[in-house]
C-alpha cells in the first residue's frame, strides 16, 4: 500500500482564527492525508514535532497581518536545523496578493489567500510532493 | 378577524394557482433559506393562520417586542453608527477615530489587536508575541494605551465600545473608566459597552493561553458584577453577547440565536447564584448579532430574538423592571462573506445586510469596508461603510416607519419558525448542561467544525454561490492595495511599557499584583484591585499572568 501523505498543521503566535485551519485539515483528511493539528504553537516545536512526526508538508494559516514575519521564522528554523528541504511548505489565511510573491521568495511553497478550493490545495500538495520524489531519484 | 370561509376560500384558490402553474419550470427543485427552512413559492393569510396580531405581533416598546424595542424606534433618533476599529498604535487609532467622528460616526468601538485580546505584553516571554503588535487592532496594555486613544475625543457625549473578551475585560475596562474619570466623567457618564463574552473567545476565536469556561464566566459575571449591581457604571453594557463571532464560523442563524440566549442564561444563573436579584442586573444585558446573507432570514431573526428573550423573560426571571424584557442589540454585517476577489463587490454585500439590520430594528451597526478580506481597512474604504449607513439614514426613508416588513406573510411565518426552531436548540444545549457544560465537553467544538466543513463543501459544490470565488469569476485580477498597519508598532508600545515602569511605583504594583492573587485564590470579584492596578500602571500582561498562575490554562477539547 502507498504511503499516505502526511501533513502537520499549525496557527502560529496569539491569532486565534481557527476556522481556516480546521476547514484545510478537514479537506486534507477527506482527500485521503493524514493531518495533525498542532495547535497554536510558535514555530520552534513545530519543526521538532515535523521531524519526529517525518511528516512530508508543514502548513500554517495567519490572519494576524504577521504572515511575513512567521514565514520567515519558520524557514529560518527549518535551516537551522538543516532540514528546510524536507518539508513541502504552505500558508494560507488572509494577507494582501501583493505579498504572495515575498512569501515564495521567503520560502513558502504553496501560498493560498482567501477564496482558494481546497481541492487547489490537495493537487498542489500531490503534484509538488510526486516532482520532488523525482527530482531526488 | 377573518371568518374561516375566507381561509377556506384562499385555500382553494392556490391549490387552483399552483395547478395552473405546474406548466411553468422552476429553476431549482426546491428552495431553502440559509439555516434550512423550506422556502415555498409564495405565502398567503394561510401561512400566518394562528397568529394573533396582539398576542404575537404587538406593538414597538410593547410585548412581545416583536416590531421593535422602542416605541419610536428610528422616528426618535436613528440607530447608532458604530464602526469598529483600531491599528497599530493607540496614536493612530485616535486619528482614525477622529475621522470616523468627522465623516459622522456617532458611536465608538475599539478593535484590539491579538495581544490585547490574549492578554500578553509585546516584552512578555511569549515567543514571537511582538510580531502581532497593532496588526489585528489597537495595543492596549496599560492605561497609557487607553489615554491615548481616546484623547480629545467627546467621550462625554458617545459612548464606546471595547472589543475585548473576559480574560482582559476587568483590565481594559478598568483602563478605560481610570481615564474617562480622570478627564472629570462621574459614573452615571460611563456609556458605553464591553463585549466580555466567553463563546467568542472559545468558539469564536481561540486565544493563546485562555482559561478555562468556568472561569472565564467567572471573571465575565465579575464585570457585571462591577457595574451594574455594584453601581460602579451604572449605565454602562457590562456584557454583550456577541453571537456575530460564533456565525461568523458558518453556523446558521438559528444556532446564531440559540446559543445566544444558552450564553445569556448562563450569565443570568452564575449572578444569581451570587445572590444578587434578577432585577440588579438583568436590564443591562446586551447583544451583537451577524447581518447575514439570506435577507428575509435575518430579518426575522430579528424579529423571533426579541420575541425570545421576551419569553424567557417572562416565562422564567419574571424581572420586574420592563427595560429587563427589552432585546437590545448591535450587528455587524457579515465579515465572512466578504470575499478578496472583486472586493467592491463586498459594498453591494454590506449594503444589503446594512438594510437587514435596518429593517429588524438594530439599536448599533457596524458596517464593514470593502477591503476586510484583504487587510485591515484603508480610509477610504472605511469612509464608504459610514456612507453606507449614512446613505440608508438620510436617502432612503427606510426609518420613517417602524418594522415595515410586519404583516409579510413570509415575514412573518419565518419569524414564527425561526422562533420555534430557535427555542428547541437552545432547550438543547439547556438540556445537556449550559453552555460551560457544552464547552467542556467539546460539543460547541464539534457544532463550529460541522458548520466550517458544510460551508467548504456547499461553496466548493457550487450549492452555495459566492460571486467571484465559485461564480463569476474575473481573471487577471488587478489586486487592490492593501491598507498596512505601522511597522513599528511593537517598537513604540515597547517602548511605552519602558517608560511606564520606570515612572511607575514598581513596589505598589507588586504588592498589588499579590492581593490579586489572593483575590483570585478566594475567587472574589477582581475588579475593585484590577481597577486599583489599572491606575497604578500595571500592564495587561502582569494581570492576565495572575489568572493563569492561580487558575491555570485550559486544554480545549478539540474536535477538528
Amino acid at each position: 500500500m502507498e504511503k499516505k501523505i502526511r501533513v502537520l498543521l499549525f496557527k502560529p503566535g496569539l491569532d486565534g482564527h481557527w476556522r481556516g485551519i480546521m476547514t484545510v485539515s478537514k479537506a486534507l483528511s477527506e482527500a485521503g492525508m493524514e493531518t495533525i493539528f498542532f495547535g497554536f504553537k510558535n514555530v520552534d516545536g513545530v519543526v521538532e514535532a515535523a521531524i519526529q512526526e517525518d511528516v512530508d508538508v508543514i502548513g500554517f494559516s495567519c490572519h494576524s497581518g504577521a504572515h511575513l514575519e512567521w514565514s520567515r521564522e519558520l524557514v529560518r528554523e527549518l535551516e537551522e536545523k538543516g532540514v528546510r528541504d524536507d518539508f513541502l511548505l504552505l500558508i494560507g489565511g488572509v494577507f494582501p496578493e501583493q505579498d504572495h510573491e515575498e512569501l515564495r521568495r521567503i520560502g513558502m511553497d504553496g501560498v493560498f489567500g482567501p477564496g482558494t478550493n481546497t481541492a487547489d490545495i490537495v493537487k498542489f500538495i500531490r503534484e509538488n510532493l510526486e516532482s520532488r520524489v523525482q527530482k531526488r531519484g | 378577524m377573518r371568518r374561516m370561509s375566507d381561509l377556506e376560500e384562499i385555500k382553494k384558490a392556490l391549490e387552483e394557482w399552483r395547478k395552473n402553474k405546474e406548466a411553468w419550470p422552476e429553476r431549482r427543485e426546491a428552495f431553502h433559506t440559509d439555516a434550512g427552512i423550506p422556502v415555498k413559492d409564495l405565502y398567503t393569510p394561510l401561512d400566518v393562520e394562528g397568529i394573533d396580531y396582539l398576542r404575537d405581533i404587538g406593538f414597538p416598546g410593547q410585548p412581545p417586542f416583536t416590531r421593535g424595542v422602542y416605541p419610536t424606534m428610528y422616528r426618535g433618533r436613528f440607530w447608532t453608527i458604530r464602526m469598529f476599529s483600531g491599528h497599530g498604535t493607540p496614536e493612530e487609532t485616535n486619528e482614525r477615530w477622529k475621522l470616523l467622528y468627522k465623516e459622522g460616526e456617532t458611536g465608538f468601538s475599539a478593535a484590539v489587536d491579538s495581544l490585547t485580546f490574549a492578554g500578553v505584553d509585546p516584552d512578555q516571554e511569549v515567543e514571537g508575541a511582538a510580531h502581532e503588535v497593532g496588526k489585528e487592532g489597537v495595543p492596549l496594555y496599560s492605561i497609557r494605551g487607553v489615554e491615548a486613544m481616546v484623547k480629545d475625543l467627546p467621550i462625554d457625549r458617545m459612548s464606546v465600545a471595547l472589543v475585548v473578551e473576559p480574560l482582559t475585560s476587568a483590565a481594559v475596562t478598568s483602563m478605560y473608566f481610570n481615564v474617562a474619570k480622570a478627564r472629570g466623567l462621574r459614573k452615571e457618564q460611563l456609556a458605553g459597552t464591553t463585549q466580555n463574552d466567553i463563546l467568542t473567545m472559545t468558539i469564536g476565536y481561540i486565544p493563546w493561553g485562555s482559561l478555562k469556561p468556568a472561569d472565564l464566566l467567572k471573571l465575565a459575571c465579575d464585570l457585571i458584577e462591577y457595574c451594574t449591581p455594584m453601581k460602579e457604571a451604572p449605565r454602562w453594557n457590562p456584557i454583550n453577547f456577541t453571537t456575530y463571532n460564533y456565525r461568523e464560523g458558518g453556523i446558521d442563524a438559528v444556532q446564531e440565536i440559540g446559543m445566544g440566549l444558552a450564553n445569556a442564561v448562563a450569565h443570568i444563573e452564575e449572578m444569581l447564584r451570587r445572590g444578587w436579584k434578577i432585577d440588579d442586573f438583568v436590564h443591562r444585558l446586551a447583544f451583537h448579532l451577524s447581518a447575514h446573507r439570506d435577507f428575509f432570514e435575518e430579518i426575522a431573526k430579528y424579529r423571533a430574538a426579541r420575541k425570545l428573550w421576551y419569553r424567557l423573560m417572562k416565562e422564567r426571571y419574571k424581572p420586574e423592571n420592563p427595560e429587563a424584557y427589552r432585546f437590545r442589540f448591535h450587528v455587524q454585517t457579515a465579515g465572512c462573506s466578504l470575499t478578496a476577489r472583486q472586493p467592491m463587490v463586498n459594498i453591494i454585500r454590506t449594503a444589503y445586510q446594512a438594510l437587514e439590520a435596518v429593517l429588524g430594528g438594530c439599536q448599533s451597526l457596524h458596517t464593514n469596508s470593502y477591503d476586510e478580506a484583504i487587510c485591515l481597512p484603508s480610509e477610504d474604504a472605511v469612509r464608504l461603510a459610514v456612507r453606507t449607513q449614512e446613505v440608508l439614514q438620510e436617502e432612503t426613508g427606510v426609518g420613517s416607519v417602524i418594522d415595515p416588513l410586519a404583516g409579510s406573510y413570509y415575514v412573518e411565518a419565518l419569524t414564527r419558525e425561526l422562533e420555534e426552531r430557535i427555542w428547541d436548540y437552545f432547550l438543547k444545549i439547556e438540556e445537556m448542561g449550559g453552555v460551560v457544560e457544552a464547552l467542556n465537553t467539546g460539543w460547541l467544538f464539534g457544532e463550529m467544525s460541522k458548520a466550517f466543513n458544510k460551508r467548504r463543501r456547499d461553496q466548493e459544490s457550487g450549492e452555495e454561490k459566492v460571486i467571484g470565488v465559485n461564480c463569476y469569476v474575473l481573471e487577471d485580477e488587478e489586486p487592490t492595495p492593501p491598507f498596512r498597519t505601522n511597522p513599528r508598532a511593537a517598537e513604540i508600545e515597547k517602548e511605552r511599557l519602558r517608560r511606564l515602569r520606570e515612572e511607575r511605583d514598581g513596589r505598589k504594583v507588586a504588592t498589588l499584583l499579590d492581593q490579586l492573587r489572593r483575590v483570585c485564590e478566594r475567587r472574589e470579584n477582581v475588579l475593585p484591585v484590577v481597577s486599583e492596578l489599572t491606575a497604578a500602571g500595571a500592564t495587561l500582561g502582569e494581570i492576565t499572568s495572575v489568572y493563569r498562575e492561580m487558575w491555570g490554562v485550559w486544554q480545549l477539547p478539540f474536535v477538528a
